[in-house]
């Protein structure tokens, strides 16, 4: 999240797509209700009828997998009718920029692309420069090469009618949303996005968030309270543990992983440090990271450790992962509270990836049917598998003590309330005990594999016990010279003489004594901020951006928007934030106009020549899907990977012609195993159910509460059937398309038992993040027998 | 350690709970009034510490109530900035993650082709864990490639780690990168 | 007369996350019971004895054609005229300062007239077994939370509430913010109503329907039985005298079978007056 919880109750309007908060993140509806009461507007945009829905003053049905279409429609509705804030765009975007003659789109392909590789060459979307390499730009936006002109030009396509035979949403509501959302391009108006994994786990998930980001920087909604991009996160410390790098991409703080194209620490800085805006500090947070990981062992000679550093040379991301355990070339696995068995895509083929293993440890408060999958519960045949399996009794999050960080960047500290249950240990322990073992059986060889093993720098105190307060310190960072903690990241060097296991925590814990994690004054500091309560990365800053609400000058667009702005007489920017930006840079500075300071243009990008798969969002087809694409000839994105193999199976529309989609409810949480494990929530959602239509129903002359059978080209699972008026068949180009739709959360084991929906899902990710398809594929249903 | 400060909890505005109790005595509860103090208020000694919820990414305040080695009741943080007291159903059940008979309480082990269980030590576990390890990585490990310094192992996965604390990832981040594992994953991705 | 306090529950702010119920159990102890598919989200068809408060869901066609989808939390309505406490036998049931109703199981003999005789049908009976193997029973039902008003905290369910649906405090106000809601939310759900009925003297549960109550599945008019009323005021006095109030369920089983109809819940529209 750009913003934070409570800053929600601010907004205009607040436009929910491909998340059901009230369902999913109930607390926000604290605060999107505090909106409504203030005559905010809650607008709700989902292939279902949800509890949010139930509360949103507008609500418009899409087919699941069309928000591009959706969102495209309604940029070109900001644009027609001008309801963008037009200084805003001039000034805080790249729409002025010109686009060199290479820039090309041509039938859902953009120039560059490679279609045995199915890949773009991206140095095809540049920019024209000058003779100091720096952007052309048109700042009347008349150029038609201008950003602006060719992003008009990209989405004149996009027009009601053909987006509404493409997305199922009655024109009516389509054109609702639209005005209600673009009513926040009033300078004086803010308006948020909240989004969840509804818009990300899609073969276009990224590029959904991307036509987000640019209607969220045409109606000038970024940086001010109230508005902001904000993604939900699903559990507790997901924006924590991918913070910290448990992702095989990103190192801590969100330094990409070295892989073969940097075999070098001077390749890799020279690569991946940029010219201009912070990342160009980036050698300093990664140096400060290896001195915390190698310690002395991490010297100016030996590239301060870098090559201790594995390096990879492809996508180790999950579906890979998982493709790699089918075939074999994995040996071993650790699972630190997740269960793919329920959770993973093709759940039934990750499944019997895992009997692939010599030996797997999941550390976990319960046995999930990950821990367990070869039991004959789960289908399988005990004495047919060796994998030995580990199962580790995990301590819950109140049993011990520690920090978590939430969607919007809040570390709070939790206290252990009771000791662990029976002999569990918390997972601190746990990996610590890991290293000490292996350390014990590593310590005296010399062995290539023993090296880069031996040159951890592991001090967290004697015996199996590790001190968490000397983790604590180590990820803030030191000051080598003086063995004081570091106030922040500013203080880092490139030179080997400061620490920070994450940069972008550094300043939690700026002195002795003074955790911020645990800080709990819950005084209002101004704007709902709550400054003095927690931390939040980077800087205890609570709105990113937020220079932004501000106008060239360092005026607050508006009185009610306002959050930082420029004294005159104190030369500095102040309010009821920590400024994102350089504190005493006046507006009249160099650069004291360009409020994207991580950027290297200083301003935000609706056109981004980063992403594998182009630089303005355009539809494409879910990977399966009931029709072909309106928008073009490419019916899927044509960047995706492609997997083969009985392991990845397509199905196809004339077999499986329902549209179906997966999601959780309140009362469960992702794979189940910690909610089905409980008794109360288990007895609010005991069954594993599947919602279908009254229409649909009819067809199949299913009743509701029959038991159903729905069917992929992956599996078949059973189900109750829940009939009800919140699905409705859709209308796809003159066709009627139904959609069906369920929860992810069961599984065999725990109180509440049932089909795990996942077997079902398909083996497609995203193409830039490989982000599974869940929310987007093809099935049959009918009447169990 | 923290100081709790619970004057946001949601008290009655009436002229006084006291007052109320004790017109609630005279008004016939007579008759209860030994069984009201045999039947003590169910948080009234409970030791009160303040946690984060463990499920979604809001990050409401709870606090939990442990009394005689269990938990008796956890509710809203009023504290909290983010909830201000409030819950939803998973959040107001956390008391469960605790007293459900469903936790695994030892280490557990599956030996190659059985069809159970079998209790073993902490101590027994890690050593041959740590065997497992080494034994795999010792194998498969790869120096360099292409004479690139690659110093990883590519039949090792990592997975999870969104249900840790910070502190935790970060150890497990650096054991797994430390060890040259590539296969790193958690629920991000999926 | 001390103050009244009730409970108002604004369903229209409801977003139907179930914590109401969950921080009712979590409260009182109750175990869980598990359930058969009902067919929608709706966990238990009804209260029991051992969920006191349940959340129903109501997929409504609404007048102006569009679909509401709504939420209500139901329990004990705390009747200010209660038709339990008229025909407990024991004197059982009885009202607090508070106005809540509430339920004394040292007194309680399991007899059930006060479950088969509340208009909302919000008591349940629940079957225990004392250290002997004996069989007995004891009446059920959502306390307010009465427990922690006396230690001068809210009601669980209210203060777990996060969007504000419930709020627990004096009638008077309680009453001026429901009206306040109704004119507010007139546009959006034109048949918007409070909630409060008079057959039963009001109640200490108030709510901000957006609908008629019929929708919700709720009495539009409940009243106490008449039967009620005559056990209370006319029968249970008579037997008392008669057999020195030594055991009143005794005597109770013999008068209650003429007065009450053990199946029948038509007490709405008629009290009841239709038996004999």
């Amino acid at each position: 999240m750009t913003n934070h919880w409570s800053d929600i109750q601010h907004s205009d309007c607040a436009l929910i797509m491909g998340a059901n908060p009230a369902e999913n993140h109930p607390i926000s509806f604290r605060w999107l209700t505090k909106a409504q009461e203030k005559g905010g507007k809650i607008v709700s945009v989902d292939p279902r009828f949800t509890r949010t829905s139930a509360k949103a003053d507008v609500y418009a049905q899409l087919r699941s997998g069309t928000d591009i279409a959706f969102m495209g429609g309604m940029i070109k509705y900001a644009l027609d009718n001008e309801l963008y804030h037009k200084d805003y765009v001039v000034n805080y975007t790249n729409a002025s920029f010109i686009l060199k003659d290479t820039y090309e789109f041509n039938d859902g392909i953009f120039s560059g692309y490679d279609e045995p590789t199915r890949k773009y060459d991206k140095t095809q979307w540049a920019f024209e420069t000058d003779e100091e390499g720096n952007p052309v730009k048109d700042m009347t936006l008349k150029h038609p090469r201008s950003v602006f002109q060719m992003m008009k030009n990209h989405y004149s396509r996009y027009d009601a009618d053909t987006v509404c035979s493409v997305t199922g949403t009655p024109k009516e509501d389509f054109l609702k949303v639209c005005e209600a959302f673009c009513a926040t391009g009033a300078p004086d108006k803010a308006g948020t996005i909240l989004y969840a994994m509804g818009t990300t786990q899609h073969t276009v998930g990224t590029q959904n968030v991307r036509a987000f980001g640019m209607i969220q920087l045409l109606l000038g909604n970024m940086g001010l309270p109230g508005g902001g991009l904000n993604a939900m996160r699903g559990e507790s410390n997901v924006q924590g543990s991918t913070d910290f790098g448990l992702l095989y991409n990103n190192l801590t703080g969100y330094l990409g992983a070295p892989t073969m194209l940097h075999p070098t620490l001077e390749a890799y800085n020279e690569k991946e440090t940029p010219s201009a805006g912070y990342w160009s500090n980036k050698p300093k947070f990664l140096v400060s990271l290896l001195k915390a990981w190698y310690g002395p062992n991490a010297t100016k000679d030996n590239e301060f450790g870098y090559q201790y550093l594995p390096k990879g040379n492809k996508n180790y991301s999950h579906i890979n992962l998982f493709s790699a355990m089918y075939k074999g070339e994995l040996e071993g696995a650790f699972l630190f509270g997740t269960n793919p068995v329920v959770g993973g895509p093709n759940a039934g083929k990750e499944k019997e990836a895992l009997g692939n293993l010599k030996w797997l440890v999941a550390a976990d408060l319960w046995e999930t049917e990950s821990a367990s999958f070869w039991q004959k519960e789960a289908g399988s045949n005990p004495s047919a598998i060796s994998t030995e399996v580990f199962l580790l009794p995990a301590a819950s999050s109140y049993e011990k003590e520690g920090s978590v960080s939430n969607s919007s960047r809040w570390m709070q500290y939790r206290w252990q309330a009771i000791k662990p249950k029976g002999q569990s240990l918390a997972d601190l322990e746990i990996i610590h005990e890991m290293y000490l073992h292996l350390k014990d059986l590593y310590k005296n060889e010399k062995t290539p594999a023993a090296k880069p093993f031996n040159a951890l720098d592991w001090n967290f105190g004697k015996g199996n016990h590790p001190d968490i307060d000397l983790v604590c310190k180590e990820i803030n960072g030191y000051d080598l010279t003086t063995g004081k903690l570091v106030p922040g990241f500013g203080a880092l060097k490139d030179d080997g003489t400061t620490t920070s296991g994450n940069w972008i925590y550094s300043g939690f814990y700026p002195e002795e004594g003074n955790n911020r994690a645990k800080s709990r004054d819950n005084k209002d500091t101004g704007g709902g901020n709550y400054l003095n309560w927690s931390f939040a990365w980077p800087a205890n800053r609570r709105i990113l951006y937020n220079r932004a609400a501000a106008d060239l000058n360092g005026k607050p667009w508006s009185k009610k928007t306002a959050i930082i702005w420029w004294d005159a007489s104190q030369k500095k920017w102040v309010g009821n934030d920590v400024p994102d930006f350089v504190v005493d840079r006046a507006p009249t500075d160099p650069g004291g106009t360009n409020p994207y300071t991580m950027l290297k243009d200083g301003v935000a990008g609706l056109f981004a020549g980063n992403l594998n798969d182009g630089p303005f969002p355009e539809h494409y087809e879910p990977f399966e899907s009931p029709v072909a694409n309106a928008f073009s000839s490419q019916d899927s994105n044509p960047a995706i990977q492609l997997f083969d193999g009985e392991f990845n199976l397509k199905g196809d529309y004339k077999q499986f012609p329902i549209v179906a989609t997966t999601y959780r409810v309140s009362e469960h949480w992702q794979s189940g195993s910690m909610t089905r494990n409980q008794e109360w929530l288990s007895e609010l959602v005991g069954h594993m159910f599947v919602e279908i239509s009254e229409e649909l129903a009819k067809e199949k002359g299913i009743k509701n509460k029959d038991k159903v059978i729905v069917s992929s080209a992956r599996g078949e699972i059973e189900a109750y059937a829940m009939v009800t008026k919140r699905f409705k068949p859709y209308t796809i180009q003159g066709q009627k398309v139904h959609h069906i739709g369920m929860p992810w959360h069961f599984g065999y084991k725990g109180f509440a038992t049932g089909d795990t929906a996942n077997r079902l899902t398909p083996h497609i990710g995203d193409a830039n993040t490989t982000i599974p398809e869940y929310k987007a594929f093809l099935c049959n249903v009918r009447r169990a027998n | 350690m923290v100081e709790i400060n619970l004057n946001r909890r949601q008290f009655l505005k009436l002229s006084g709970a006291t007052a109320a109790t004790l017109a609630i005595v005279e008004l016939g509860f007579n008759e209860n009034e030994a069984k009201a103090k045999t039947k003590e208020f169910k948080i009234a000694k409970s030791t009160v510490t303040p946690t984060i919820c463990c499920f979604c990414g809001v990050g409401c305040g709870i606090l939990v109530h442990t009394k005689d080695d269990t938990v008796v009741y956890t509710e809203g943080d009023s504290d909290n900035p983010i909830n201000e007291g409030t819950l939803c159903s998973k959040g107001t059940t956390i008391r469960q993650v605790y007293t459900s008979e469903k936790r695994i309480e030892k280490p557990l082990y599956r030996a190659p082709g059985s069809d159970k269980w079998e209790e073993k030590s902490w101590d027994w576990m890690y050593k041959t864990i740590a065997q497992r390890v080494k034994d795999t990585r010792d194998r498969t490990f790869v120096e360099k490639e292409d004479g690139i310094t690659v110093n990883k192992t590519e039949a090792i996965a990592s997975l999870g780690g969104a249900a840790l604390d910070n502190e935790e990832t970060y150890l497990l981040a650096k054991l797994m990168r430390g060890l040259g594992v590539v296969y790193l994953e958690h629920q991000a991705r999926i | 007369m001390a103050t009244e306090y009730v409970k108002l529950v604004d369903v229209t702010k409801c977003d139907g996350c179930r914590a109401c119920m969950v921080a009712c159990k979590n409260w009182n102890d109750l175990p869980a019971e598990p359930q058969d598919f009902l067919g929608t989200m709706q966990s238990h068809a009804n209260v029991s004895a051992d969920t006191w408060n349940v959340l129903t869901f109501v997929e409504h066609e609404n007048s102006k054609g569009g679909l509401d989808y709504l939420f209500r939390h139901s329990s004990c309505y705390h009747c200010v005229d209660a038709a339990c406490e008229k025909v407990c036998p024991e004197s059982a049931i009885s009202y607090t300062d508070f106005g809540s109703v509430v339920i004394d199981h040292d007194k309680c003999v399991g007899c059930g007239y006060c479950e088969q005789n509340c208009p909302f049908d919000v008591i349940s009976l629940k079957e225990y077994k004392d250290k002997n193997g004996k069989e007995y029973r004891k009446a059920n039902k959502c306390t307010m939370c009465t427990d922690r008003l006396e230690e001068g905290l809210q009601p669980a369910c209210v203060t777990t509430c996060h969007p504000g649906a419930m709020q627990f405090g004096e009638k008077e106000e309680m009453l001026q913010k429901a009206e306040k809601r109704v004119s507010e939310i007139k546009e959006r759900y034109p048949n918007a109503t409070i909630y409060n009925p008079a057959g039963v003297g009001g109640t200490h549960t108030i709510y901000v329907l957006a609908e008629k109550p019929s929708v919700y599945g709720m009495p539009e008019n409940p009243k106490v039985p008449t039967s009620a009323v005559l056990w209370k005021d006319y029968a249970q006095p008579i037997g008392k005298a008669m057999v020195g109030g030594v055991t009143m369920a005794l005597v109770g089983a013999f008068v209650a079978n003429k007065f009450f109809d053990k199946k029948g819940k038509e007490h709405e529209e008629d009290g009841g007056d239709r038996h004999e």
